[in-house]
């Protein structure tokens, strides 16, 4: 297991190394931040004393190997236009984003693997096929419709919710009050509603296959009860593909919750990547890809080793 | 009975007194810092605009007023004397006085990364007559230097000196009528009235800014009544918010005017093909066509929804240097087909028209509409629109025959745009830094140069309208479009003041 953990880790510093030079690479291609940072009044001396400032009048080889440095004394450099460490500005902005995302997450699973069980029950039932229905729309609506309808509806029509912005926050999150709840709602329910309808179909489908083993049809016979043969037998065998695709998806719901994030005005490290980008901030933006890298090694790595847990036959 | 008229008393004391008022407005873009010395931008000075005082301020139509400063004097050309308002604490109780002026002037000269350079480079020296009076000396005569003046705000020496950058960043300390509380960035930023003003306390007692960069966001905050104020109304959104009765919306004619620019400097330019393989550009007849041949009205009318007013001249007529006589010409293709044909294309050309797509109102959408316009006198225009990030370096390095552009004459007097956009390029004296189709004309340069140190108002002025009636009327070194407006609405509950600045100054709002 140990072993296991070290190769992972010494992986995750490659592809993390790589990241960091591509994206470096790119951001040095697109243009001078320079033109972008100072007003059209400044003089070209002023343009030159800015580079030199910034440290962007050097050579590609030079500013990558002053980067590196940084790196390991745990500086990933200084924001060109908020002019704050950029590790600094990423993670002031993270917790919103992880937060919506992980609400997001769990409201899917709580409401997704349910209905998906029941849908796939009895499956021509009037009530599975309502919950197919709505769950094809929910993969179908775009989540900048559905954040502008939810919006309409219940801020301007009705009055019942902020329309946008975080709540007030208490120990890094909105959860915790209830101003910050009701800005919590419609953005959890836009993020939610794709994942929530994925969710919800992959239990359906994972289900009926296991449901037709011979193992189960067994377990029928020998006269197990349903609720036994159904949450025991089936669903444990049925998680494995829906465990892979929580992983992929959760770190998909921390690096694409920007339409939600616009919509919404939250707060969160979506709307400050395009920003930066736009702005040619590349200190940010490093350091924001290789958080969102992080992040993604990580859930992956949890993803595996979950799968021992559920299913012992895996051995990592 | 008398028992409940008491309760009925103080249940109405608490009603006009315990409510604080708040003032909420939403933005279309947030601050970057709260250094009012690092990043010159618009949202970013509007909203320090609130925490600190600068020596004069502009008012709502640019003209200039005392604010720290109580007087000036100008006894030589070169020098002056300013007399400092006495009794002004800073938020922390600190006093204000020349030291603080010395400080602050000394900190954008010396700091690589102030974005305000170009607002102090015309200074020499600045010293302390006494701890009320500072003497200014600049390197050469310099009427635009009180409008200058408006865009440096006044730090307390006492709180920065010997601060990191990081921090004054992140803690801002001045003298305005706001006192800094919080900023959630991205999110919210909080002031509260600063009750030791020294024109006396604001009226509202919070402040809150909350950035809306969707549009479809703030136009729903303004609508359930979430903010109070939103700035960049989309002008779809015009008419639902028009129609709303508890909300104003406001119309301010701004400072920024969008331009076309061509090369003029090269005999062969790299993105036109034409019959003679000759850059068109060069004939002046070629440049007047283009001015004929665009229908600005239509693009005023579906482009910009009407919001938009048509450009004849560099400056819109609030700015110092506007020439009245100078009228936008008919749209008249017919006539611009005659003065191509006369300057040899009467096949027109083709040419690649760069803009950048998320910089101005509407910039991408403008550019095609030049495109189809000018499709119809046979020039064949394929537009390239990039983001900001990458169009300014390209226009930078005059990688580029024709583009769209804008100006901002930021200090409400033409000088900026003369010197940085018409006047011959010249990166010794500082001239001509976003003249990237290098247009010079020797008298226009002479013109220009005179009225940027000509003390006398009234003969620099003629000075700058002479350098335009060459440069636009005689030359057309340029093809004004139209001069941007900024839309705000506002909740019927307060007096909003729109400003030719753009900025949101809430001590006006009541």
């Amino acid at each position: 297991m140990l072993k296991y953990i070290l190769n992972r880790l010494f992986h995750s510093v490659i592809v993390m190394f790589v990241i960091s030079f591509i994206v470096f690479f790119i951001m040095f291609k697109a243009g001078d931040p320079v033109q972008l940072l100072l007003p059209p009044d400044a003089t070209q001396q002023d343009v030159i004393e800015m580079r030199h400032a910034l440290g962007i009048d050097q050579s590609f080889i030079k500013q990558y190997e002053a980067f590196l440095k940084n790196v390991a004394k745990g500086n990933l450099g200084t924001s060109f236009v908020y002019g704050q460490p950029a590790l600094d500005v990423v993670f002031e902005r993270l917790p919103a984003t992880l937060e919506l995302s992980v609400l997001a997450m769990i409201f899917s699973i709580i409401f997704g693997v349910p209905l998906g069980i029941i849908a796939s029950i009895k499956p021509k039932a009037w009530y599975s096929k309502a919950i197919m229905f709505l769950s094809l729309s929910g993969i179908s609506v775009p989540i900048f419709w559905t954040g502008m309808v939810l919006v309409l509806v219940f801020s301007v029509l009705l009055g019942w919710l902020p329309s946008s912005g975080r709540g007030e926050v208490y120990l890094f999150t909105s959860a915790f009050t209830w101003d910050g709840i009701k800005h919590l709602i419609m953005p959890v329910l836009t993020l939610s509603f794709f994942q929530l309808a994925l969710i919800l179909r992959l239990t359906r489908t994972g289900m009926m296959e296991v449901m037709m083993q011979d193992y189960i049809k067994l377990a029928v016979a020998k006269g197990v009860p349903r609720r036994v043969v159904v949450y025991y037998h089936a669903l444990k065998n049925s998680l494995i593909p829906l465990i892979t695709v929580i992983g992929i998806q959760f770190g998909q719901l921390v690096a694409f919750t920007i339409v939600t994030e616009t919509i919404f005005a939250w707060p969160g490290t979506g709307k400050l990547i395009i920003d930066s980008i736009q702005n040619l901030d590349r200190p940010i933006v490093v350091a924001y890809l290789l958080i969102i890298s992080f992040i993604f090694v990580a859930i992956n790595f949890v993803v595996d080793v979950l799968y021992t847990f559920v299913d012992p036959r895996v051995r990592v | 009975m008398k028992r409940l008229s008491v309760a009925v008393a103080a249940l109405a004391l608490v009603g006009t007194m315990g409510v604080a008022k708040t003032l909420k407005v939403g933005l279309a873009s947030g601050a970057y810092t709260m250094d009012p010395q690092a990043f010159n931008e618009t949202a970013t000075n509007s909203i320090l605009s609130n925490i600190f005082d600068t020596l004069v301020r502009f008012d709502e139509n640019i003209q200039i007023h005392p604010d720290l400063a109580v007087s000036w004097t100008n006894p030589e050309p070169k020098v002056w004397i300013i007399k400092l308002r006495k009794g002004v604490k800073f938020h922390n109780g600190n006093t204000f006085n020349a030291d603080d002026v010395l400080f602050t002037f000394d900190r954008i000269k010396n700091w690589k990364k102030s974005g305000f350079k170009g607002k102090v480079s015309m200074i020499e020296k600045v010293e302390k007559v006494d701890d009320y009076t500072v003497k200014f000396t600049t390197k050469k005569a310099f009427p635009v230097f009180l409008r200058k003046l408006t865009y440096v705000n006044m730090l307390d020496k006492e709180t920065d000196s010997g601060k990191s950058d990081e921090w004054i960043g992140l803690n801002p300390v001045g003298t305005g009528p706001y006192k800094f509380v919080l900023w959630r960035k991205g999110d919210q930023i909080k002031f509260k009235a600063n009750p030791n003003y020294w024109a006396g306390k604001a009226k509202f007692d919070d402040l809150i800014f909350r950035v809306l960069s969707n549009n479809a966001t703030r136009t729903a905050a303004i609508l359930s009544g979430e903010v109070d104020i939103i700035n960049r109304v989309p002008v779809v959104d015009v008419n639902r918010i028009k129609s709303n009765p508890n909300l104003n919306t406001f119309v301010k004619p701004g400072l920024r005017l969008i331009y076309l620019q061509m090369d003029q400097f090269r005999e062969k330019t790299p993105y036109v093909k034409s019959s003679t393989g000759k850059n068109p550009f060069l004939d002046v007849r070629v440049r007047r066509a283009l001015y004929y041949g665009i229908n600005e009205d239509a693009i005023i009318k579906y482009i910009m929804k009407g919001f938009a007013a048509p450009a004849a001249q560099f400056h819109p007529d609030v700015v110092v240097g506007h020439d009245p006589s100078i009228k936008r010409a008919k749209y008249n293709p017919a006539k611009a087909k005659k003065l191509l044909a006369q300057a040899g294309y009467p096949n027109g050309f083709s040419v690649v028209l760069d803009a950048p797509n998320n910089r101005y109102i509407n910039d991408a959408q403008i550019a095609q509409a030049v495109a189809s316009s000018l499709a119809k006198i046979g020039i064949k225009v394929k537009v390239n629109a990039t983001p900001k990030s990458s169009f300014f370096p390209k226009t930078g390095r005059q990688d580029t025959s024709f583009f769209l552009i804008g100006w901002a004459s930021s200090d409400g007097d033409g000088s900026s745009m003369l010197d940085g956009v018409v006047h011959s390029k010249d990166d010794v004296k500082g001239y001509g830094r976003y003249n990237n189709g290098k247009y010079s004309n020797a008298d226009v340069d002479r013109l220009i140069e005179e009225s940027d140190a000509n003390m006398n108002p009234k003969s620099r002025v003629k000075e700058m309208r002479d350098a335009q009636q060459i440069a636009i009327v005689k030359d057309q070194s340029i093809i004004p479009l139209h001069y941007q407006v900024d839309i705000y609405a506002s909740s019927k509950k307060i007096k909003f003041i729109p400003r030719t600045d753009s900025r949101i100054w809430a001590y006006d709002i009541k």
